[in-house]
C-alpha cells in the first residue's frame, strides 16, 4: 500500500476525469453499435420495396409508409393470415412452456437448496451439465422419439423440448434464490404448526417471487426465440412459430426487405417490452442466484 | 443469512452420516418427489437421445431414416470423419468463432458495466438500450444484419463508400476472408449484454468502503480497478466466461440463417456442420458420430463447467 501511495501522490489532482471521459466515449460507441442496427431495421420497415433497394440509400425515407405493417396485420390477405397465425402459435407455445417450467422448477430448486438426500449433488450436477450440450446433438434422436410418440407437427413436441432445455438454468437461478432465504423463517412457521407445504407457500413463495418472475421471463423469451427444434419438428404451415415462419417468409420473398424488417420488429417487440418491464427482477435474480455466493 | 442455512445443513449432514446410504435414501424418500418431475423430463428427453446417438453412430442409415434398414459399420463413421479435410476446417472455424466471440463479448460487457456503474442522468435508458440486443431473437438479428451487410444495398457498405473508404460496397458475408469476422460482430452484438448484466450484478458486491479507502490512500482509478474491483469480480467473471464460451461453441442460428456455413465452408462451425450432415445430406450415421465426438469434447470440459457454476455451493459447505 505504501509503495502505491508514493507512486501516485504527485498527480493527486484529477487523474479520475480521464477515465470518466474514456467511459463516456466508450458508452457512445457501444450505443452506436447496439442502436444503429435497430434504427436501420425501423427505417427500412417504413420504406417501400423500391425505396429500400437504392444505392446510395435513402438515409431517411422520402415517403414513409406503414404498408408493410398493414400487410402483416391484415387477416384478409395470405401474408397477414400466416403472420398472425405464427404469432398466435408462438404465444401459445411460449406461455405453456413458461407455466410448466415454473411448476417443475420450483419444487426441484427448493429440494436442491433445502434437502440432503443421497445423490443430491450428483443430480444437481447432471442438471447443470445438460446445459452444456447443444441442441443439435439431441436433434436426430429427439426427432425419432417425437415420431415414435406421434408428436411431429404438434406444439406438444416443442413444449416438451423447451421445458427440458430451459430447466437447468431455471433450477440453478431459483436454487440460488432459495439458498438466500433463511431456513429459520420456515422453521419458525413450522413450530407454529404449519405443514412444510404451508410454510413453503406462505413464507418461501412470496420471498422468492422475484426469482420466479425471472425464471418465467427466461423461459418465455427462450421459447419465443427458439428456432432449431421448431424448424426440425414442424413442417405444416399452420403449426409454425414466428422464427421459422419469418424464415419461410424470407425464402418466398427474397427481396422484400421492408416486409422482413417489419416482421423482425413485430416479432421482437413483445419480448423486448416484457423484458424491459421486468428487467429489474431478472437482474436481481442473477445477482442473488449467480453472483452473490 | 447463508451461514444459518449452512448450520442447519451441517446438522443434517452429521445426522445423515450416522445412517447407511440406502436407509438414508429410504427415510428421505419424500424429498425425491420434489425433483422427480424435473429428473423424469430430463431422462426422457436427454438420456434416451444420448443413448440413441451413440447407437446410431455405429450404423449407416438410409436417407429416409428407416431404422429397420440400418447397417452396422463399426467404427467406420469415425474413421471417415477423422480422415476428412472438412473436419479440420470446421474445427479451426469453431475455435476462432468461440474464442473471439467470448473475448469480445466479455470485454465489451465489462467495459459497459464499469461505465454504467457510476450514476449519471440517462443511465437507466442507456442500460436498457444496451440490453435489448440480447432479447431480440437470433433469427431477427440475423436478418437485420444480413440486410446491413447486403452487398448491393447494405448500409455499412454505403457509409464506407460515402466516406471514400471503399470504391464499392464490400462483400462482407459472401467472401471467404471476411465472413467469419462479420458473423462474430453479429454474435457479439447479441451476447455482450449478458456479460454486462452479470458483471453489473458482480460490481454491486464490491464494498464501497474498500474503494473509498483506496482512494484516500491515493490509488489511481486504474489501481483501484485492478487491486480492489477486479479481485471481487473474479468469481462472476469465471462463470460468465464459461457460460459465454459454452453458448458460443453451441451457436447455430446466426451462421445458419446468415450464410448456411458458406461460402465454401468458411463459416461452418461444428454445430452447423452436424446439422447439415444430418438434415441436409441425410447422413445420419456420420452426423451421429460427429455428435458423439462433440459430446466427448464437451464432457471433458464439463468438469470445469460444473465446478465453476457450483463453486458458491462448495464454499458454503466448506467442501
Amino acid at each position: 500500500m505504501t509503495s502505491m501511495t508514493n507512486r501516485v501522490a504527485p498527480r493527486k489532482g484529477k487523474p479520475l476525469d480521464v477515465w470518466r471521459w474514456v467511459g463516456r466515449i466508450f458508452l457512445v460507441l457501444m450505443l452506436l453499435y447496439t442502436a444503429v442496427p435497430m434504427i436501420w431495421m425501423l427505417l427500412t420497415s417504413i420504406k417501400s420495396g423500391f425505396a429500400a433497394m437504392q444505392f446510395p440509400p435513402q438515409w431517411w425515407p422520402n415517403e414513409p409508409t406503414l404498408a408493410s405493417y398493414q400487410r402483416l396485420l391484415d387477416p384478409t390477405n395470405s401474408v397477414g393470415q400466416d403472420f398472425l397465425r405464427f404469432f398466435w402459435n408462438s404465444l401459445f407455445v411460449s406461455t405453456a412452456t413458461t407455466i410448466l417450467a415454473v411448476i417443475v422448477a420450483v419444487p426441484a430448486a427448493y429440494a436442491f437448496s433445502r434437502f440432503e438426500f443421497p445423490g443430491r449433488n450428483f443430480l444437481f450436477f447432471a442438471v447443470l451439465l445438460r446445459n452444456m450440450f447443444p441442441a443439435v446433438i439431441f436433434l436426430v434422436p429427439l426427432f425419432i422419439l417425437m415420431r415414435l410418440l406421434g408428436l411431429v407437427n404438434t406444439h406438444g413436441s416443442l413444449i416438451l423440448t423447451y421445458l427440458t432445455f430451459g430447466l437447468p438454468l431455471a433450477i440453478w437461478l431459483l436454487k440460488g434464490f432459495y439458498d438466500n432465504i433463511p431456513y429459520q423463517l420456515e422453521q419458525a412457521a413450522r413450530i407454529d404448526g404449519a405443514t412444510r407445504f404451508k410454510a413453503f407457500m406462505l413464507i418461501v413463495m412470496p420471498l422468492s417471487a422475484p426469482g420466479i418472475i425471472a425464471t418465467a421471463i427466461y423461459s418465455f423469451i427462450g421459447a419465443w426465440n427458439e428456432y432449431i427444434f421448431a424448424y426440425t419438428f414442424l413442417n405444416r404451415n399452420d403449426k409454425l412459430t414466428l422464427p421459422v415462419g419469418i424464415q419461410r417468409f424470407f425464402s418466398e420473398n427474397t427481396t422484400d426487405f421492408p416486409g422482413l424488417m417489419a416482421a423482425s420488429f413485430m416479432m421482437s417487440l413483445p419480448v423486448v417490452v416484457l423484458f424491459l418491464l421486468l428487467q429489474r427482477y431478472f437482474v436481481r435474480a442473477l445477482t442473488e442466484g449467480a453472483v452473490k455466493h | 443469512m447463508t451461514t444459518a442455512t449452512g448450520l442447519a445443513d451441517a446438522r443434517l449432514r452429521k445426522k445423515a452420516k450416522r445412517e447407511g446410504i440406502l436407509q438414508q435414501a429410504w427415510t428421505r424418500r419424500a424429498d425425491y418427489l420434489y425433483v422427480l418431475p424435473a429428473i423424469l423430463v430430463m431422462l426422457v428427453v436427454i438420456a434416451y437421445p444420448i443413448y440413441y446417438t451413440v447407437d446410431l453412430s455405429f450404423f449407416n442409415t438410409p436417407p429416409g431414416l428407416q431404422l429397420r434398414d440400418k447397417v452396422f459399420v463399426g467404427l467406420n463413421n469415425y474413421v471417415v470423419i477423422l480422415g476428412s479435410d472438412v473436419v479440420w476446417r470446421v474445427t479451426v472455424n469453431t475455435v476462432i468463432w468461440t474464442f473471439f466471440s467470448t473475448v469480445f463479448s466479455f470485454a465489451l460487457g465489462l467495459g459497459s458495466a464499469l461505465a454504467l456503474h457510476r450514476d449519471f442522468a440517462g443511465r437507466g435508458v442507456m442500460r436498457a438500450i444496451l440490453i435489448i440486443p440480447w432479447v431480440v431473437s437470433a433469427v431477427a438479428a440475423s436478418y437485420i444484419w444480413k440486410w446491413i451487410y447486403h452487398s448491393d444495398f447494405g448500409v455499412i457498405g454505403a457509409v464506407l463508400v460515402g466516406l471514400g473508404l471503399a470504391a464499392h460496397p464490400p462483400n462482407f458475408i459472401d467472401s471467404v476472408s471476411t465472413v467469419l469476422p462479420s458473423l462474430i460482430v453479429v454474435n457479439v452484438w447479441r451476447e455482450f449484454p449478458f456479460a454486462m448484466i452479470m458483471l453489473m450484478a458482480g460490481l454491486q458486491t464490491v464494498p464501497e468502503q474498500l474503494l473509498r479507502a483506496a482512494k484516500v490512500d491515493g490509488a489511481s482509478a486504474w489501481q483501484r480497478f485492478w487491486h480492489v474491483t477486479f479481485p471481487h469480480l473474479r468469481g462472476v467473471s469465471t462463470v460468465t466466461i464459461l457460460l459465454l464460451a459454452v453458448s458460443n461453441f453451441n451457436s447455430f442460428i446466426i451462421p445458419w440463417i446468415m450464410t448456411g456455413g458458406g461460402p465454401s465452408n468458411a463459416s461452418h462451425i461444428w454445430i452447423t456442420h452436424i446439422y447439415e450432415l444430418a438434415f441436409g445430406r441425410q447422413r445420419w450415421g456420420i452426423a451421429s458420430a460427429y455428435s458423439v465426438l462433440l459430446f466427448l469434447i464437451l464432457m471433458s470440459l464439463g468438469y470445469f463447467y460444473v465446478r465453476a457454476l457450483s463453486s458458491g455451493d462448495r464454499k458454503e459447505r466448506g467442501a
